[in-house]
């Protein structure tokens, strides 16, 4: 009996975790007009915590898609490599570029960030912490870690993101891309310091 | 061709079929439909009854042709969308006409021919229906074949043996495409008897597909893949709205574009031909149209229309007292199923070539003399002057019973002086196709002090199945108030039940709907099939002898029976659960076939596994058992599919999902590893085999999760909450 | 645009518009109709064919992408007159019924045989995703089985 209620509390408390995670994640995106977020840092995660970043950076082995954060159809799943599996590489579908015809979103290395760089559920606070851990970032420095966030082919795809699958153009994320790549620049020059909140 | 069987002239002098039911006389019969019971009987057979073949062209030499090769081309009436028709044909024309099966090929008759298919390609009836007549024209054309030979052998015919087509007789040997060089009086003989049963060595054997090699090398076969000499490319715009229609286009950018011959405005669809398909739609994306759209559906507003209690009431079934809504002990259970997409990979299409006054179309048709219409129709031509030429399609479903489309082609040729090809890109598909309607149910059931039901009654509300159809006389669906396609599966099967009756209520919807593969049964057994097992969970009777105990005795009854007491003993069918993981049991019949089936599901991760099914079909004499086979496995997970996956919906006025994926159907990961199919030949002539194994599915799945979970999911696609 | 690739082992050049679908190229330039349209999004796996030896659906690969590649279809991937192991095996189970999307299925299988010569129920369901209408997934899982048994006994 005991053992039950054990896990039934264990459950509850997961639970109300993904939800408050999930409600920080939706946050980030509702409070773009707030003045108090106009800072460096809050500029550069309201687009890391977009929906064009955090879709390909999964907590799982399923990326996710589209405008509703679902997961990939057809159960697409990481691969070995993060490019996805043996006969379902990333690149069957997704080429160097988005293709107007199909309205496969597409740009060079087109694949999923490694479980390491899981940003999905986290807060943008944890988000940029994990950005910065040399452990988990892939051995950055903070010097690369701005050279990928302003300048990898993959990141600024965000801004260009094509047509979906009906020809509606995708999503951007909330700040411009200039804008965005000033805010990262400021962000790491004034010594990339990561707020509380 | 000198040893070409096919005259010149179509006149159609003899007909060998002997005159019976056509579809059309089974509707005509319906029009009296419970007038007096005998008519009602009449009515209910109608449901079981295959109809023999009623097209055009009855003639042995018009659909057999042999090649100076000494093959034999048979001009078939229906066309091979996958069920293995070709396959089953070239057996029974092997057997009587004394050929190995390799020196025959099987090709979709154009309509040219003369051979125009009155009923379509659908039904499940393709060979059902054509069994007797083609054993008789190839038995038939075997004796002409004899004929010739003994006359210019000098020889007595019958004294000719036949095998191989080769002819021997004392000591002389003759090739049949010798037999037939050079004949010029068509003239034929009486059908011989034919060959008994023990003599065939194809019929009843599970040979290959004839059309496998093609199929694995990637053969031209499909209409997709259909081309005529300096053609264009064309893509059609049409209405995304439900009900909308065409107000204006400005067409001017499109017209630019590179490759555009030509940007046509038509009746309620604008077509953009180029000399590419990629040029054509690049073009189709820069046209900017304004639509009228005069209400915006919704899905509640849908159901709102659709219901039980709205539109055209009709009792298609009674037997004793009815049950009073609300009444004492009456318990009703309500049910539902969404519009459900063909989805079928090759998408509609047509190659058309206009040339003064005549017209040519390639395509993938289930209907091909009604596509010759359309096209004449839409031109103001005669049909005589459009050669309708059918493929190999790329999935049937019953989506390619009305192909307007082709008539589309046509007008775009006749625009542009050169053959057009032009098809549906995925997003037309599925906000235009001519969808599986959606449905409501309400079972209501009254048990006895044992728990057994003492009545049982399914009503049921549909949009169009045949009503409107273009298979079917406009006519047919004001005359009989039924929609026999959504009473498939509807009328309740158990006929020792004390009380028993099912009501259709019927109503039009705003977007086309029509035949989707099993009709009706798919839904109307899941509703009937799932309430049943409610109630002998309810009783603590097991679900197999609760439903044996509603048979009577009855032939039909005595081999709904059997199908079930062999299902479940093959499955060793119990009712327990381990775990997260149960058995389901349900029957149905359709066409005539009885199907019982046993599922096993398992829940994983929140997930509806379909471990295992064991599926038992009386579809009489398996022609070809491994193509039977064929047919139950897919029917099993393609109702898998639409049982737990497969949904569209109405969103601020239009279709969706307009995309596989979105549009979630099973795949390889959702079909079961196991699937036992055993067949049971309760009569001796073949039965419909493709739509009834579509029946028990649905409420099988749902009846396993039921035990599992302890929770009656009752509407599809099902989804655990 | 002036692209040359290889097309079944032999050199091909085509004029066509940079971002003109692979697809079409293959069906209507080169007039190989095995690989197949379906949908057109990259979702159906019915126009998969060969670049280098990957997987890749063709409706959404732009021609310009394929200069200097190898490019196999359906019609290239048995040697001649020998079908490949996967044909084989399709024919040995009597797979197709309408046949539409089997050639995508099969490139895909050959593909998966290539990188994983034993794949287990898993790995097939993981990597095969492509749509069957007529729903011949239960024969295909056999058939990759004995595929991958027929390409072991060969190599």
């Amino acid at each position: 009996m005991t053992i039950f209620f054990l896990l039934l509390a264990s459950v509850t408390l997961l639970l109300a975790n993904s939800l408050t995670k999930k409600d920080n994640f939706l946050a980030n995106e509702n409070t773009e007009t707030t003045t108090a977020y106009d800072d460096p840092f809050s500029k550069m995660m309201k687009v890391l915590t977009h929906k064009r970043c955090v879709n390909c950076h999964p907590s799982g082995n399923r990326p996710r898609q589209g405008e509703d954060s679902h997961y990939h159809n057809f159960n697409v799943l990481r691969g070995a490599d993060n490019h996805g599996v043996a006969a379902l590489r990333c690149e069957s579908c997704h080429a160097d570029e988005n293709n107007d015809f199909s309205g496969v979103p597409g740009a060079p290395e087109w694949s999923l960030a490694p479980l390491e760089m899981a940003w999905e559920g986290l807060s943008r606070v944890e988000i940029a912490k994990s950005m910065l851990d040399p452990k988990i970032n892939g051995g950055r420095s903070l010097e690369e870690t701005v050279k990928h966030l302003t300048e990898h082919e993959l990141v600024l795809w965000a801004w260009e993101p094509g047509v979906d699958a009906e020809g509606n153009p995708r999503e951007k994320p909330p700040v411009s891309k200039e804008e965005y790549i000033k805010a990262v620049k400021e962000w790491a020059a004034a010594g990339a310091i990561i707020p509380e909140k | 061709m000198s040893n070409n069987t096919k005259p010149k002239n179509k006149s159609r002098r003899r007909f060998f079929l002997k005159a019976g039911l056509g579809t059309m006389g089974v509707l005509a019969l319906g029009t009296y439909v419970f007038r007096n019971p005998m008519r009602r009987k009449i009515y209910e057979l109608s449901e079981t009854l295959v109809p023999p073949y009623n097209g055009s062209g009855t003639e042995a030499n018009l659909w057999f042709e042999m090649t100076k090769e000494n093959k034999l081309i048979f001009h078939s009436p229906k066309v091979e969308m996958g069920q293995g028709t070709f396959t089953g044909f070239a057996q029974i024309v092997a057997d009587e006409l004394d050929l190995n099966i390799n020196q025959i090929i099987v090709k979709a008759a154009e309509t040219d021919t003369g051979i125009i298919d009155g009923m379509s390609t659908g039904g499940s009836l393709s060979i059902a229906s054509m069994y007797q007549p083609i054993r008789e024209m190839a038995a038939t054309m075997r004796e002409k074949i004899k004929l010739e030979a003994a006359k210019k052998l000098s020889i007595d015919a019958s004294s000719i043996k036949t095998a191989d087509g080769v002819l021997t007789a004392e000591g002389k040997i003759m090739t049949y495409a010798e037999a037939l060089a050079e004949v010029t009086d068509w003239s034929l003989p009486d059908t011989p008897e034919l060959r008994p049963f023990s003599s065939y060595k194809y019929i009843g054997k599970p040979i290959p597909r004839t059309d496998l090699k093609a199929k694995i090398v990637g053969e031209p076969i499909f209409g997709m893949d259909a081309e005529m000499p300096d053609m264009l490319h064309a893509a059609v715009i049409r209405p995304e709205h439900v009900g909308s229609s065409l107000k204006s286009a400005d067409t001017s950018v499109a017209e630019k574009m590179p490759g555009v011959v030509k940007v046509v405005q038509m009746d309620g669809w604008i077509g953009i031909i180029a000399e590419s398909f990629p040029q054509a739609l690049a073009a189709k994306n820069k046209v900017k149209v304004e639509w009228d759209i005069p209400t915006v559906w919704t899905e509640q507003s849908l159901r709102d229309y659709l219901k039980i209690g709205e539109g055209d009431k009709m009792i298609t079934q009674k037997s004793g007292a009815e049950l009073e809504e609300g009444g004492d002990g009456v318990i009703d259970l309500e049910f539902t199923s969404p519009i459900g997409a063909h989805a079928q990979i090759e998408p509609n299409g047509a190659v058309a070539h206009y040339k003064d006054g005549k017209v040519t179309v390639k395509l993938s048709t289930q209907v091909i003399g009604i596509t010759q219409k359309q096209v004449a129709e839409a031109l103001n031509i005669d049909t005589e002057n459009v050669n309708i030429i059918g493929t190999y399609l790329g999935g049937g479903f019953g989506r390619r019973l009305d192909t307007n489309h082709a008539a589309h082609a046509a007008l775009m040729s006749k625009e542009v002086g050169k053959p057009v090809k032009y098809f549906f890109t995925r997003k037309e598909e599925f906000q235009n196709d001519m969808f599986r309607p959606p449905t409501h149910h309400i079972i209501r059931g009254k048990v006895d002090n044992n728990g057994q039901l003492e009545a049982l009654e399914h009503h049921y509300a549909s949009g169009d199945v045949a009503i409107n159809a273009a298979l079917f006389p406009p006519v047919a669906g004001t005359v009989l108030g039924t929609d026999v396609g959504a009473m498939r599966g509807g009328n309740i099967m158990y006929k020792n039940l004390p009380n028993y009756r099912a009501v259709q209520w019927h109503r039009t919807l705003p977007f086309a709907t029509s035949f989707w593969r099993s009709l009706g049964l798919l839904a109307n057994t899941f509703a009937i099939e799932s309430f049943i097992d409610e109630m002998a969970l309810k009783a603590g009777k097991n679900p197999v002898e609760y439903r044996l105990a509603m048979l009577g005795d009855d032939e039909n009854q005595q081999r709904i029976r059997k199908v079930i007491e062999e299902c479940a003993s093959k499955a060793n069918y119990n009712d327990k659960v381990s775990g997260n993981k149960a058995m389901g049991f349900a029957a149905s019949i359709d066409a005539g076939s009885p199907c019982a089936q046993v599922v096993e599901v398992s829940i994983i991760d929140n997930e509806i596994k379909v471990e295992k099914v064991t599926c038992v079909m009386d579809c009489g004499l398996a022609v070809n058992p491994d193509q039977v086979r064929a047919q139950c496995e897919g029917s099993i997970i393609m109702g898998i599919s639409a049982a737990v996956h497969e949904k569209m919906t109405i969103k601020d006025g239009r279709l969706f999902p307009i995309i596989y994926g979105p549009y979630d159907m099973a795949l390889m990961r959702n079909s079961p590893k196991e699937i036992d199919v055993h067949l049971i030949q309760g009569v001796d002539v073949p039965l419909p085999v493709g739509e009834p194994p579509l029946g028990p599915i649905g409420a099988a799945i749902g009846n396993a999760i039921r035990r599992i979970t302890g929770k009656r999911l009752t509407d599809l696609p099902m989804t655990l909450a | 645009m002036k692209i040359t690739f290889n097309i079944n082992g032999k050199s091909q050049s085509v004029d066509v518009d940079e971002h003109t679908p692979l697809l079409w190229v293959v069906r209507d330039v080169l007039n190989l109709k095995g690989t197949k349209f379906g949908c057109g999004k990259a979702a159906c796996g019915a126009c998969t064919l060969h670049v280098d030896g990957e997987a890749v659906r063709s409706c959404s690969y732009p021609i310009k992408f394929a200069e200097g590649k190898e490019v196999t279809t359906i019609e290239g991937l048995g040697e001649g007159d020998n079908l490949h192991p996967v044909q084989q095996a399709w024919m040995e189970e009597i797979v197709p019924q309408c046949g539409y999307c089997q050639p995508g299925f099969m490139m895909a299988t050959a593909a998966l045989l290539e990188k994983i010569p034993n794949p287990t129920d898993e790995d097939i369901d993981n990597n095969i995703v492509n749509i069957c209408r007529c729903a011949t997934y239960y024969r295909m899982r056999k058939a990759i089985h004995r595929a991958a048994e027929i390409k072991g006994t060969n190599s």
